[in-house]
């Protein structure tokens, strides 16, 4: 008998769950579907793509790479932090994620200025005679940057998973003397291995469609992606048809690795409250933790640090005196706030579906598909199959644009969100079958009794997520007309337009701190409500 | 959970159906302009404080990320387009714009403007100009080079960033700049130039920001960027390179639109756009030069700006039709 029949049987969460994964499947769908029937009403040029299989080929590599190395990057973080306890812990933890999220500008600004050649890394190096020698542009600097987000990314999702090892377990381990490797592998392991295939998946695509840090670190046009192609058929041949087409390429190919990796995720076994057992690795172990710890301070934070101290200048002062910095800052909060509820929602009711399909792979796959799919279609595709599907039901187009804006976020956003919630909740649900089946539960005592309670940590990272995603996004209405709406990105983007580099370096550093305020505060708000 | 951002979003969407009720009497004139134009720091909040002084009317800038978006996005919404007004095309761009069909002829009796060649385009109008320049730091770079040969010749870690052509109005601008000086022979010039290149970054924001942070020695950008360090920020370090061949023009225009219900009030917003009044509000929030003489005068910083002669431009239906592939032959030598 597998683990999900013991589950008790939700109709109701089934069916929100499929009706969630068929109102994706129709927008996406839609939004394909429009630009291909407009495409048929523009006399083109025609669009003639060099070598698709090259690009693809290239990109695949690229984002394989960098998948491999984030993942086991991200590994070493949760293993690291996991053991260590030190000052200032809860911030590290929440400065992890934080640069997935920033605008690329920003975090090419931060990584630049540690790595280039003006930057701190050389600056060092230079008081001894000595330099970093290679050059961070390159395919070198692409797969660098990608595992810097990435990895810390999932380490930030390890690092939950690890706390959730239920501390009997940890209480065996340690009265058994394991070492540090049988440690790992009989218990960190298992611990890890359910939400490896979604995080995989999730950074597989996001360096696979990567747009900006491709083509700002690529160091030239040898290092291309898809993505650049459909922008120039779009943009520059204004060749719909062709676009679309591209965008199919690269969904297929994103749907070699999104189906295997829903399908194949082993269900989640693992799961407990936050436990406070400490239990410290031998000493030649827990110096090479340190160690490990120190790179990670130099290579995830310090280009934070850099975004931070450029930013915190005299323009700072002028900043906040504007009245379009504080507009623009209200905007962009309540849109956060509106796409990180709806990310929620719909991640929470997918995996709620999902979790109750434990033996049935391709039910799994279907409820696990919808949530990477916003991701692999092209964001120029997108922007404009949203203008013109707003422009066929009848809605302004200036009017659309926050609504479009809530719901793209909110989207690109899921697998995220999914990534950091779905694996808990299946573990969760798995570890108290029993115990709601006993009680014949309802479905809503069972979320305020056992999921609500339990799910704090989880649920709040989410959002944090969530939120600080929708902060720091802007791609997808560019021809929405919205020179009266302006969010922190936006504003951001235009005062460089504009020479401005003060103006936005402050407000990157703004977003900075806003988001990290965010994912520390966030979740610690919730394990109060949670617990209360 | 569901309910809520449901209901919020139909409160949003309700609260904006408020909006437009407003002003109904007077008439409105719609121009869709690229973003940076429309922008708090750009020219557009001025020029439509000008103009609906005079017009009585209204003057909506909607704007786009470019202006070719602003241009697909009146061809997307091709009979139902409130647009009266393209304005941003430029000489790269204007054959893209003549072979959609939409615009019509101004009709207008031009000043006589201060451009680097003769304007006898009976569509677009010119509003303001600018020439394509690599800009250098002084206090790093005691000599820039003089021609793309110089720079070529230079040693490898001599580091240019530049951008994206399919994205970036500079970006297009360099592909033009050499296909006009060397013809048949750029390909030799973008090999030479690819050891140079840091990287090709997506948009000119990108790659002003490495130059600033100090990763390349020089960044491709226009004669007048230096006349913002100057100005708005009293620093003189920065210098456009003087290529003694010449440098390329990129003049920016606005066209009128057939569909557009009032030929009348948008022939007066072209008319304005080249007025004295408005000249005065381009040079200091676009940083380029004008095309008339401005109220007042052109601001002194820009008299310390490169010489640019000989202006180079290329023929605007060789451009449509050549632009592909010369990109291609640009990316070629540069791989």
């Amino acid at each position: 008998m597998t683990a999900g029949s013991l589950l008790a049987w939700r109709p109701g969460r089934l069916l929100t769950g499929i009706a969630i994964a068929l109102a994706i499947a129709v927008l996406i769908v839609s939004l394909l579907a429009t630009l291909w029937i407009a495409g048929q009403r523009f006399p083109t040029t025609g669009s003639n793509v060099a070598d698709i299989g090259h690009l693809v080929r290239m990109s695949a590599i690229q984002a394989g790479i960098s998948t491999v190395l984030s993942i086991a990057t991200g590994i070493a973080i949760a293993w690291t932090i996991d053991r260590l306890r030190f000052p200032g812990r809860a911030l590290v933890i929440g400065l992890l994620s934080t640069a997935l999220v920033l605008p690329a500008l920003v975090v090419v600004s931060g990584l630049v200025g540690i790595w280039g050649r003006n930057g701190w890394a050389n600056a060092v190096l230079g008081l001894f005679g000595q330099s970093t020698g290679g050059s961070i542009f390159g395919l070198g600097g692409i797969i660098a940057a990608h595992v810097i987000l990435n990895g810390a990314f999932a380490g930030r999702i390890f690092i939950d998973r690890l706390a959730a090892i239920p501390p009997e377990k940890l209480k065996l381990g340690r009265s058994l003397g394991l070492s540090a490797g049988r440690r790992f592998a009989v218990i960190d392991a298992p611990a890890l291995a359910s939400s490896i295939p979604g995080l995989a998946a999730t950074i597989f695509l996001l360096c696979f469609t990567s747009f900006p840090i491709v083509l700002t670190l690529g160091g030239g046009p040898a290092n291309q992606t898809l993505e650049v192609a459909i922008y120039q058929s779009v943009r520059l041949d204004f060749d719909l048809g062709a676009a679309v087409k591209l965008a199919l390429v690269q969904l297929l190919v994103c749907a070699a690795i999104i189906i295997p990796a829903t399908t194949l995720s082993p269900a989640a076994t693992l799961f407990g409250r936050r436990t406070q057992i400490v239990w410290p690795e031998r000493r030649a172990v827990s110096l090479m933790q340190a160690g490990l710890l120190a790179l990670l301070l130099i290579g995830f934070i310090a280009p934070l640090a850099v975004v931070l101290m450029r930013g915190l200048g005299p323009a700072m002062g002028s900043l906040l005196s504007q009245p379009a910095f504080w507009r623009a800052t209200g905007t962009s909060l309540a849109i956060g706030t509106l796409s990180a509820l709806l990310a929620l929602a719909l991640a929470l009711g997918l995996a709620m579906a999902r979790a109750m399909m434990a033996g049935n792979r391709p039910a799994r796959a279907a409820l696990g598909l919808p949530v990477f799919t916003y991701l692999a279609v092209p964001a120029v595709v997108l922007s404009l199959g949203f203008f013109l599907l707003a422009r066929f039901l009848g809605i302004p187009t200036a009017m659309a644009a926050p609504v479009v804006l809530v719901i793209a976020n909110a989207l690109l956003a899921l697998p995220f969100v999914f990534a950091a919630l779905a694996p808990p909740l299946e573990a969760l649900l798995n570890r108290h079958a029993r115990l709601i089946r006993a009680l014949g539960l309802s479905s809503l005592t069972q979320w305020r009794r056992i999921e609500w309670p339990l799910l704090g940590q989880p649920l709040g990272y989410a959002l944090a997520v969530a939120f600080v995603f929708s902060l720091g996004d802007l791609g997808v209405i560019s021809l929405f007309g919205t020179s009266e709406f302006s969010t922190l990105p936006w504003m951001m983007y235009r005062a460089f337009g504009a020479y401005r580099t003060n103006d936005a370096e402050a407000i990157a550093a703004v977003l900075l701190i806003l988001s990290v305020t965010a994912f520390v505060g966030i979740p610690k708000l919730f394990e109060k409500l949670t617990h209360a | 959970m569901v309910r809520v951002i449901r209901t919020s979003l139909y409160a949003a969407a309700l609260g904006a159906l408020a909006l437009p009720a407003i002003a109904q009497d007077t008439p409105t004139l719609t121009v869709y302009t690229y973003d940076a134009f429309a922008a708090d720091w750009g020219p557009g909040p001025a020029l439509k404080e000008g103009f609906e002084a005079q017009c009585g009317c209204t003057l909506d800038f909607v704007s786009a990320e470019d202006s070719i978006s602003a241009l697909r996005r009146v061809q997307l919404e091709a009979e139902t387009t409130r647009a009266d007004i393209v304005l941003g095309l430029d000489t790269a761009t204007i054959g893209e714009g003549m072979a959609t069909g939409l615009f019509v002829e101004h009709g207008l009796d031009l000043p006589a403007f201060d451009i680097p060649l003769d304007w006898t385009d009976e569509v677009f109008v010119p509003f303001d100009y600018g020439y394509f320049a690599f800009v250098y730091d002084t206090e790093t770079l005691a000599t820039p080079p003089a021609s793309f040969e110089d720079l070529i010749a230079l040693p490898d870690d001599f580091k240019v960033v530049i951008q994206d052509p399919r994205s970036s109005t500079p970006g297009l601008g360099l592909i033009l700049w050499i296909k006009a000086l060397y013809g048949d022979g750029a390909s030799d010039i973008w090999q030479g130039l690819a050891p140079h290149v840091l990287t090709v970054t997506s948009g000119w924001s990108e790659s002003y920001d490495l130059f600033l942070s100090g990763e390349a020695d020089m960044v491709l950008s226009y004669t007048t960027s230096p006349a913002y360090h100057v100005i708005a920020e009293d620093e003189d370090r920065y210098q456009a390179a003087k290529f003694t061949q010449g440098h390329y023009t990129q003049i920016e225009v606005a066209g009128i639109l057939a569909a557009s219900p009032d030929q009348e009030l948008a022939r007066e917003f072209l008319a304005y756009l080249v007025s004295p009044q408005a000249q005065a509000v381009i040079p200091e929030t676009n940083w380029m030069y004008p095309v008339t003489e401005p109220e007042g005068g052109l601001n002194p910083g820009f008299d310390a700006m490169i010489d640019p002669q000989p202006a180079l431009l290329l023929d605007a239906e060789a451009v449509t039709a050549n632009t592909r592939a010369w990109i291609d032959e640009a990316f070629a030598a540069l791989q």
